[in-house]
């Protein structure tokens, strides 16, 4: 009888050859589009051979090294402030007992869905120089408050607009946390606000650097919120206008974005060697579980007092869209002036078109990363396949690439390769669905991480122990018990990619196949459109949150048929 | 009223009979929704049979993508504002020539030739650069109504104006262009300047100034007309006016070289010629100025009509040649002195107005002269206008071999200039304060 | 050293929903006593700990400690140390700074603190532990770092759960015993949760013995075997043959005859009250158990086992015999 091999020392071709094959879709599709476009940063302009002379240039232009510092001020800011927003959501939600926690996690996860432009557009009409909040302030007591002014401005948005991140990551780490790890605490003398820097905080530390250096990375990454609020002096901004204005051929934007790319690659480094070593594995044997902690009347009214002003401050943005979307004019005044319904009779017409492209491209995508990244992260955690992390950084890295470089790299690298019709290969619209993909590769990947990792190995010892091939071990064991997981990252990749534009925009080639961000791009660049464009804002929030509750609806079913089985 | 639709049926015919063949036409364009669906619309029902396929981008965005796609072109038409981004497809052989059969067409608008001296392009319809201004904001701040580009540099209107880059925005690099070549080089940047001094932001998209005008986060604009009619159109609380140095400036429609539906092209553009078309644009949501002057009979009262008023007959003639040379020197000077360095001018230009203010109290000739040399100090360039068109400048932007340098360190040469310069001023104009008190 | 507190509970009922959990408790802990809570898993004895330790909010009665009703104070002010069943370590912090918590919240200064951590690190034999991590430590050595980490503040009672569930057999035996030395030796007034009597019956001084909800009988290890009060408490420490008149003794009605294994012994079947096949037999070492068939039941006889002792074969039809003063009558 041969030594019983532990699933992890075992070499199977089957899992080489789908390492090979994830490999060459991100050579395919991320490496090659990156590079080339990126290997102009280390040109002469006007096609001169390899330099460096470029990065000397972006070391001596003020403007770069200013944008370089703002960027960094913003993102560390901006972590700050969606941290103040997450972290008493997160507590509150999953340590205690909370009338609504579900509802409260679920509209938390709303301000990530936030169309492009209608959503600064509402927040300027709520809180602008002369939105609704400084107006009405103005009014009682003759002050004005700069919530969007300057990087200020920015950090404001992007943290209410990126908060979600912290909040759904912490609130699964303080989800792990045993009961008696806080009660051992107030026995020996601990309460209140002391208590959960000193207990539940450093115990949910490995969730909220997840999610804090995700919230950095987009935060350092996004263009279109700095641009919205006139904010030009970043990075990604400089990076965008560049190549978009002063031309293509032009190095220091790729620069920028080689400079992009590496802060990204470094942040995710120095986090998850910050976590190594810290994985303080969830629920213990002969522990409390995870029962909830009362609240006594007064906290539990202060509790609500406190949600429901977050929600209020997070969910702003769709309350101002929402307004918007049947308001007649709203200009310089608190509300809108009337209210009308003609602005969804406008859009209805349009956009089921597309509102059915936004689905299909947002669900496809998503579907491709879930599987991407479950393939991945199983690879990584339960093979020895050498170079395994090349892929695990390989679709990390993809969180780095600013949407227009890989827009711009789709249309070098395809458009020159023809269909046997002629048609270019870059103007099909499979390949706005793998850009998708690509973006959002990396919120599946960790979805299916923070799965597979919670799935202990003795699980599929013990079907391989009774005679399951490893195919079959992951398709009847691990494969059903992370499927909850997964379709977390499913829905995190579904709901971001229907409301992306950076690299929609440059790939889109005719209005049929066009998605709603890009319909609702083209309506906001009209005075006439602004209703409609709300109107369609608001479509596609509900279309999205309707898909994410359905999918939602349909990971409890499983859970719970799985737990019965059990 | 009879004759025009009947002389419209005789066009559509002889449109229809020409180009029957329509099929699908696809264009890209800068023209928003609001622009081309009511176009598309009646294109569609002119020409039956056709489709018209409308990808929107941005001017530069645009032709950025027909360079990127020229070796396997999708494209049927370019449609956009801006005649620089035409002469800058005409330089790249991106356009194919056209001459269009339709009649009746003035040679001029304003002052500027409709059409392109050599075919390429064709105007449909004309745009004039101005102020649009949201009336409720200026009311609820006490604020004047501009009626000039220099109004816009007094002290009231400080940190409520607002403009998009030229750098982003076709029509305003038009504008200032306009300005530049109404004013000349050195008064035209001093006018910008003193403007720019007031500007409350610098937007990356044209419509952006607009959209902050119609909610009232800005009371100014400087804006292409349409977009303040449109916004009217809309119902917004906005008036617009044209200031005396302006420009009509046709909007274009070119065909793509080796477009795959050249007839398709062609039998639009006859369409936009044509009364019908030419009508279309006097909707509410589209709002531009016809080149078919019997169509303006049909306008609302107080449309501007180019071929009437007196006020937009006497315009400048917009040196196309020049402006095409300087193109991107303008845009990245623009950026460098103002986009990127605004606060420390704004601060400069703040100090200048409390200086006059204490000045028009109690008049010192000291200060005065202080409040001059910091003035002069603002509008110092870093280059002159035949350096801006020389050649090896245009070398350094588009990465020719004789250059004066890279683009990046030109960029930094001259924001350094600008803050060193912006610096000096606001620090005369706080020594004259302290005189003038 | 404090002066040893006193534990009265009155009269407490604890409800969650409908589960009744703990009815109508009455207890009194004495100063100093080592008290367990002793009955199988769901009968309420971990809630009742809880209660003690402010985790768990009664609907009625009272607990005092030392004579005072703790029912206003939360956790935090109860000064009752609690040892968790999983230790409830802190992974974050090493062991020294696990044990300093609790003085940390008590804002002492750092000097007290050091020596306070090194004294009851001392104290459960872990000094040279003080900077590792509690991962790096064995599960005996946790148990002990989370011990040394409750009686470093002090407490006026010292409450344990189940303290020894998480260990290996043989460590049990040698925890239990320091556990009861280190208790004797701070005087301290403790309670020891557990479901097994060995450990209830080896190093406490008294018992409640608890089903469902309610206490059955309250005594020292030695009255609750000699003297239960019911069926349940009998059949719960240690084994017991419970016999009704069916199996053709007299047996008054209403009761049971509730006698010990090695009270009973083997007889001649004629003339024995009780007779019956064997069953079964087990050796034991130093007794051998036979299972008989009396009437409808089976009891157990434990004979001493002497080296070259008959024995009786299954199948044998055997007398018992029991001494009257071992027969206990228990109501049914």
């Amino acid at each position: 009888m041969a030594l019983a091999l532990s699933p992890s020392t075992i070499r199977s071709p089957g899992a080489a050859l789908v390492a090979l094959g994830i490999a060459a879709f991100l050579v395919l599709f991320l490496v090659v589009p990156v590079a080339a476009v990126v290997y102009v940063a280390f040109t002469e302009k006007g096609g001169g051979g390899f330099t460096l002379v470029n990065f000397l240039d972006f070391a001596n232009t003020d403007l770069f090294v200013r944008s370089f510092w703002n960027s960094m001020y913003v993102s560390a800011m901006t972590v700050v402030g969606a941290s103040v927003l997450a972290l008493p959501l997160a507590y509150l939600t999953t340590r205690f007992e909370f009338r609504g926690s579900a509802l409260v996690q679920t509209l938390g996860f709303l301000p990530l869905i936030m169309p492009p432009f209608v959503g600064a557009v509402a927040m300027q009409l709520l809180f602008g120089r002369n939105g609704t909040v400084n107006l009405l302030l103005d009014d009682w007591f003759g002050v004005k408050v700069g919530f969007m002014e300057g990087l200020n401005g920015v950090i404001f948005l992007q943290a209410i607009h990126y908060f979600p991140f912290i909040l759904v990551n912490l609130s699964a780490a303080l989800r792990n946390i045993d009961r008696s790890m806080e009660e051992a605490a107030q026995n020996l003398g601990s309460q209140g606000l002391r208590l959960f820097r000193r207990i539940a905080l450093p115990l949910a530390l490995p969730g909220y650097v997840a999610g804090a250096s995700l919230v950095f990375v987009k935060v350092f990454d996004d263009v279109a919120s700095p641009l919205l609020l006139n904010v030009k002096e970043m990075m990604a901004p400089q990076a965008y206008l560049r190549i978009t204005s002063i031309g293509i051929d032009d190095p220091m934007g790729y620069v920028i974005a080689v400079v992009l790319i590496v802060i990204a690659v470094v942040t995710m480094w120095i986090s998850a060697r910050a976590l190594k070593n810290r994985d303080y594995a969830t629920t213990q044997r002969g522990g409390g579980g995870l029962a909830r902690r009362k609240l006594s009347p007064r906290q539990s009214a202060l509790a609500y007092v406190l949600v429901l002003f977050l929600l209020a401050l997070v969910l702003a943005p769709h309350v101002g869209l929402l307004l918007l979307s049947f308001a007649t004019i709203w200009s310089f005044s608190p509300l809108p002036d009337a209210y009308t319904l003609a602005h969804y009779a406008r859009v209805l017409g349009d956009s089921s078109v597309y509102i059915g492209n936004t689905i299909l491209y947002s669900g496809l995508a998503a579907a491709i990363d879930v599987v991407l990244g479950g393939a991945i992260a199983y690879l990584v955690l339960r093979t020895r396949l050498p170079a395994r992390g090349a892929l695990d950084w390989g679709a990390g890295a993809a969180l780095a690439v600013p949407g227009v470089v890989l827009g711009i790299g789709y249309l070098r690298a395809f458009y020159g390769v023809k269909l046997p019709d002629g048609t270019p290969l870059a103007a099909l619209w499979i390949m706005i669905v793998l850009a998708l993909a690509i973006r959002r590769l990396p919120y599946a990947l960790r979805a299916a991480y923070a799965a597979l990792q919670q799935l202990s190995i003795t699980l599929e010892e013990a079907a391989e122990n009774l005679g399951a091939t490893k195919s079959r071990t992951v398709r009847r064991i691990v494969v059903p018990l992370i499927t909850g997981g997964l379709l977390a990252g499913f829905v995190t990749s579904f709901a971001t990619a229907a409301v992306e534009l950076s690299a929609v925009l440059m790939l889109v080639q005719n209005n049929s196949d066009a998605p709603l961000s890009y319909g609702l791009y083209v309506l906001m660049q009209t005075p006439a459109g602004r209703g409609p464009g709300a109107a369609m804002g608001v479509i596609a929030v509900i279309i999205v949150a309707a898909c994410m509750a359905l999918s939602q609806i349909a990971a409890g079913r499983a859970q719970r048929s799985r737990e019965m089985e059990i | 009223m009879y004759r025009s639709i009947a002389l419209a049926a005789v066009l559509v015919c002889a449109a229809g009979a020409a180009f029957a063949q329509g099929g699908k036409v696809t264009v890209v364009t800068s023209f928003s929704k609001d622009v081309t669906d009511p176009i598309k619309k009646a294109f569609e029902k002119a020409v039956p049979g056709s489709t018209l396929e409308v990808q929107n981008r941005n001017t530069n965005a645009g032709v950025k993508f027909l360079e990127e796609t020229k070796a396997n072109n999708q494209v049927d038409l370019f449609w956009a504002s801006a005649p620089d981004a035409f002469e800058v497809l005409k330089g790249k052989k991106l356009l194919a020539p056209y001459k269009p059969k339709a009649t009746g067409i003035p040679e001029k608008v304003g002052s500027y030739p409709i059409n392109d001296k050599d075919g390429f392009y064709v105007g449909f319809a004309a745009s004039g650069y101005g102020i649009m201004w949201n009336e409720r904001y200026v009311k609820a701040n006490k604020l004047p109504t501009p009626k000039e580009w220099q109004d816009l540099a007094q002290a009231p209107y400080f940190d409520h104006v607002s403009i998009s880059a030229p750098s982003r925005s076709g029509t305003t690099h038009l504008t200032i262009e306009t300005i530049l070549q109404g004013e000349g080089w050195a008064k035209g940047w001093r006018t910008t300047k003193e403007i720019s001094g007031n500007l409350r932001q610098v937007t990356d998209r044209s419509f952006g100034v607009p959209e902050n005008v119609n909610s009232g986060q800005v009371g100014y604009g400087i804006v292409i007309d349409f977009f303040a009619f449109s916004s009217q159109g809309a119902g917004f609380p906005v008036k617009f006016v044209y200031p005396s140095v302006t420009t009509l400036v046709p909007a274009n429609v070119g065909v793509v070289a080796n477009a795959p539906n050249k007839a398709g092209a062609e039998a639009f553009i006859e369409f936009l010629l044509s009364t019908t078309g030419q009508e279309t644009l006097l909707e509410p949501s589209i709002r531009r100025l016809p080149v078919r002057p019997e169509v303006y009979a049909k306008a609302p009262a107080d449309y501007p009509n180019p071929f009437k008023d007196k006020k937009l007959q006497g315009l400048l003639t917009f040196n196309a040649d020049l402006s095409e040379k300087r193109n991107q020197a303008v845009d990245v000077l623009f950026d460098q002195l103002i986009t990127f360095q605004l606060e420390p001018l704004k601060a400069a230009t703040k100090s200048l107005h409390e200086l006059d203010a204490a000045l028009a109290k109690k008049p010192n000739p000291q200060a005065s002269a202080l409040a001059k040399e910091a003035r002069d100090l603002i509008a110092a360039m870093p280059i002159t206008d035949t350096e801006a068109a020389a050649p090896e400048m245009h070398a350094a932007f588009t990465g020719g071999k004789q250059k004066t340098a890279r683009q990046a360190e030109l960029e930094q040469q001259w924001s350094a200039f600008a803050k060193e310069k912006y610096a000096a001023a606001k620090a005369k104009a706080d020594e004259g304060l302290k005189l003038a008190r | 050293m404090a002066k040893a507190v006193a534990i009265e509970i009155e009269g407490v009922d604890l409800s969650y929903g409908s589960t009744h959990v703990l009815k109508n408790i009455d207890l009194s802990i004495r100063p100093g006593e080592l008290f367990a809570f002793l009955g199988p898993s769901g009968c309420g004895k971990t809630t009742l700990l809880r209660l003690i330790a402010g985790f768990a909010q009664a609907q009625r009665g009272s607990v005092k400690l030392d004579g005072q009703d703790v029912a206003a104070l939360p956790p935090w002010k109860r000064d009752v140390g609690m040892v968790f069943q999983s230790y409830a370590l802190w992974p974050h912090m090493t062991v020294a700074k696990n044990v300093a918590f609790g003085l940390e919240e008590r804002r002492l200064p750092k000097a007290e603190i050091d020596r306070r951590v090194a004294q009851a690190l001392d104290l459960v034999g872990l000094g040279q532990y003080a900077q590792r991590r509690p991962a790096q430590l064995s599960g005996g050595q946790q148990q002990r770092v989370a011990v040394a980490r409750t009686i470093a503040i002090e407490p006026k009672v010292l409450l344990l759960d189940e303290p020894l569930s998480n260990l290996d057999a043989k460590m049990r035996v040698s925890v239990r015993r320091d556990l009861r030395a280190l208790q004797q030796r701070l005087g301290l007034t403790s309670i020891f949760v557990t479901h097994d009597q060995e450990e209830a019956n080896t190093i406490c001084d008294r018992i409640a013995v608890m089903e469902a909800g309610t206490i059955r009988q309250v005594g020292t290890p030695m009255e609750l075997y000699e003297k239960p009060a019911n069926l349940f408490v009998a059949s719960f420490l240690g084994s017991a043959n419970i016999l009704d008149a069916s199996a053709g003794v007299p047996v008054p009605p209403g009761q049971k005859l509730v006698f010990r294994p090695q009270h009973a012994s083997l007889a001649p079947a004629e003339g024995a009250t009780m007779s019956g096949p064997v069953t079964h037999r087990e050796f034991l070492g130093a007794t051998v158990r036979y299972g008989v068939k009396i009437g409808g039941s089976e009891i157990l006889v434990d004979t001493p086992f002497q080296s070259g002792a008959e024995l009786r074969d299954v199948g044998a039809t055997v007398g018992v015999a029991l001494p009257p003063q071992r027969m206990l009558y228990l109501p049914a």
